[in-house]
């Protein structure tokens, strides 16, 4: 016993065959919070990532309506608790107890597709990597390992490879998940990975499924999705900034709801309310979207993004260009595509970068 | 037969287009099942114009939600409506929001419009959509792994199944056949009857399931062409401060309970918050019921006649029934 668990905590790759995989992650998430993608509902279409339960429907074979981002990021975040007292000392005052609310629990996101962890690649720049470090994101962000596929469902709306990623871009994850014939092999990419595998209880492949496992990757490496180009819209955004024509071109239809940002991996946006009940209540950090209307609302009555078309510019121009300046030429989107495909007018970004290189290549020609 | 309306649309537009100031109508999106809202401003562009069963979007809110195309002096706008955006039309007039002489109507004859997401559910895969023909009844899809073949009604939006107005109500030109309900009218409240005859327990438990997956991106909100506070929202409003921020269950559901409420009698049941929902929630459900109720109460319909002021814009003293 003893020796064989040795043995299985040297090996880099398992194989989970298809019947095992619920028990395989339920043994997991005797140490761990295991998120998984799953459908929404029983007849819905939408899939999301969900903490693993027991005999729950895991889907890997196509992507998630909604990225894992609430996992690091979740849409209402505790951040303070708080609660007024009658002060033991002096009973004709309150007291204020505050409490942290730091979470360190850790946590597995099975079933990640290389967009989705990309997404998180972005908000680190934005989270960890700046004067400031956000301690609630570092937190989580630090106890979560990803275990993520090497994609190959790439539909009409992705376009990871034109954005610096790809099918099989493992860059932040720690374990590649390849699925052949019969069960998925994992595969070890950081040190972290090694551990997982001991609790998984799971043999390891044998050289015909390491062979196909091969062979998958390839194909996957081999694929390009998306033809978007991107040279010009760094200073296309800036070029163009007051053409408000063009932005109207681009986002007439725009109903300015929040379906693009909560659906988008990169999105990071949040606002900060405090939310009483009686004596106690919490300071919570909620997602918000730069498509609403309230979020750039001044307290002096001045909206500097009135419309929705200064506020689709910002989304547009800040994925792919203001964020790119600031933090070395990377994108901030990540190609996931799925603001396009829930867009309730389908409103296309890629279309809107190519109106804006087009006048910006447009306007140096001239 | 789709490829002919399109045509005679595009005809149509073509002859008002020195009379009016814009055309709001649809073009092909990012494949063929998507298709999204247009802007026509110019005569080069209208061979974008496009009508099939993928042309889901109710246009008439952008006729109000700023920034709206507004027509100049003695000019109009044009729009495309379906029978159940023909109504949102009227109600906006009815409200006082439009001028019917502001607008030139190009309706058109609908006998239903596709839910992609019900293709997708058909197809169980995502996949890359080359072609997608409508004959006869059938959806042809034409994807990377294969063809598919499935039935139109299959597929249509929930609420193209229960449409009773699928010819526009208001019209200034009439493009295509007139087409027949697909159900009748004394039908059209038999699904909030099911329901309600579910135990309360049952009927909660749904409820909770459903509205528990809302993300709270108020596209429901802002696709309704009657929303019209959208900006000012209480949804989001901290003073005074009526819902949290939470994502619970609880201000999910006041939320809802107020977006429903606010649209009690006003709401023409077009279902574009319904369709909107990336979540797949039935949202227009909850309104179906205030509408059942405000049928019931006042024998009212909203959306039908723009003569008449609905029952909760107006106050009647002599009212009975309630
Ligand atoms: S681009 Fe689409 S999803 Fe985003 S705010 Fe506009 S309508 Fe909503
Ligand atoms: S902007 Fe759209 S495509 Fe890019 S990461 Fe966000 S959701 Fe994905
Ligand atoms: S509430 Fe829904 S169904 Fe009713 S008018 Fe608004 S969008 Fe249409
Ligand atoms: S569109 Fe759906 S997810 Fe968005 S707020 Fe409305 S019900 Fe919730």
């Amino acid at each position: 016993m003893v020796a064989r668990r040795k043995e299985k905590k040297s090996q880099n790759r398992i194989f989970i065959p298809l019947e095992g995989l619920n028990q395989t992650l339920e043994n997991l998430s005797k140490h761990f919070t295991v998120w998984v993608p799953m459908p929404s509902g029983e007849n819905e279409w939408s899939l999301e990532f969900k903490p693993l339960h027991r005999g729950c429907k895991i889907l890997l074979d196509r992507q998630s309506t909604l990225p894992p981002k609430k996992v690091i990021l979740p849409q209402g975040q505790t951040l303070i608790e708080y609660e007024y007292k009658k002060s033991e000392s002096d009973p004709s005052k309150q007291d204020l107890v505050l409490r942290e609310v730091i979470d360190e629990s850790p946590i597995i996101v099975f079933g990640t597709r290389p967009c989705d962890v990309r997404g998180f690649l972005v908000c680190d720049k934005v989270f960890l990597q700046g004067r400031y470090i956000d301690v609630y994101y570092r937190a989580r962000r630090l106890n979560t390992l990803f275990a993520t596929l090497f994609c190959r469902e790439a539909d009409d709306a992705c376009f990871c490879s034109s954005v610096g990623s790809g099918p099989a871009d493992m860059e932040g994850s720690d374990i590649g998940i390849t699925p052949i014939d019969g069960g998925w092999i994992l595969e070890g990419l950081t040190d972290r990975a090694s551990e997982i595998f001991s609790l998984c209880d799971c043999e390891a492949p044998d050289e015909k499924q390491i062979e196909d496992a091969r062979r998958v990757q390839e194909e996957v490496r081999s694929m390009r999705v998306g033809n978007l180009r991107t040279d010009g819209v760094l200073e296309g955004v800036k070029g163009q900034f007051q053409n408000m024509e063009l932005w109207r071109d681009i986002a007439e239809s725009c109903l300015s709801c929040g379906v693009c940002t909560y659906v988008c991996p990169t999105c990071y946006c949040f606002t900060i309310t405090d939310e009483p009940q009686g004596l106690r209540g919490e300071r919570l950090r909620s997602w918000d979207s730069c498509m609403f209307y309230q979020y750039t609302q001044e307290a002096s009555g001045h909206n500097p993004r009135p419309t929705k078309l200064e506020r689709y510019r910002n989304r547009l121009g800040h994925k792919f260009s203001y964020f790119p300046l600031r933090y070395s030429g990377m994108i901030a989107c990540c190609g996931c595509g799925r603001c396009i495909r829930s867009c309730p007018v389908s409103i296309d970004i890629r279309q809107g970068v190519e109106r804006v290189r087009e006048a910006h290549h447009g306007c140096v020609c001239s | 037969m789709w490829s002919e309306i399109t045509k005679k649309l595009q005809e149509t537009v073509q002859n008002i287009m020195p009379q009016v100031e814009a055309v709001i109508g649809w073009e092909r999106g990012f494949n063929e099942i998507r298709i999204k809202p247009v802007v026509i401003k110019k005569e080069g562009d209208i061979s974008k114009l496009v009508w099939n069963p993928f042309c889901v979007q109710n246009l008439s809110g952008y006729l109000v939600k700023s920034p709206a195309v507004i027509p100049r002096e003695g000019r109009r706008v044009a729009i495309c409506v379906k029978g159940c955006d023909s109504r949102s039309v009227t109600a906006l007039i009815q409200e006082g929001f439009l001028k019917r002489d502001q607008i030139f109507i190009i309706g058109i004859p609908c006998s239903g419009t596709v839910d992609w997401r019900k293709v997708m559910k058909r197809l169980e895969r995502s996949s890359v959509i080359h072609r997608a023909e409508i004959k006869d009844g059938r959806l042809m899809v034409e994807h990377a792994e294969g063809v598919e073949e499935i039935p139109l009604r299959e597929i249509l939006l929930r609420r193209c199944l229960r449409c009773v107005y699928p010819n526009p109500t208001v019209s200034d030109v009439v493009i295509g056949e007139t087409v027949s309900p697909h159900i009748e009218k004394e039908d059209l409240y038999k699904d909030v009857e099911a329901f309600e005859r579910k135990s309360l327990d049952e009927r909660r438990k749904f409820w909770a399931e459903t509205l528990s997956r809302c993300i709270r991106c108020y596209a429901c909100r802002n696709a309704c062409p009657l929303c019209i506070c959208q900006d000012w929202c209480i949804a989001e409003r901290r003073d005074p401060k009526w819902v949290t921020q939470k994502p619970t269950l609880k201000d999910i559901l006041l939320f809802h309970g107020i977006h429903a409420l606010h649209l009690a009698g006003r709401c023409t049941e077009c279902g574009e918050c319904e369709r909107v929902c990336p979540m797949e929630i039935p949202v227009m459900f909850i309104k179906e019921k205030l509408n059942e109720t405000t049928l019931r109460l006042f024998s009212y319909e909203a959306g039908i006649d723009s003569n008449l002021v609905p029952p909760l814009l107006t106050f009647n003293p002599h009212e009975t029934g309630i």
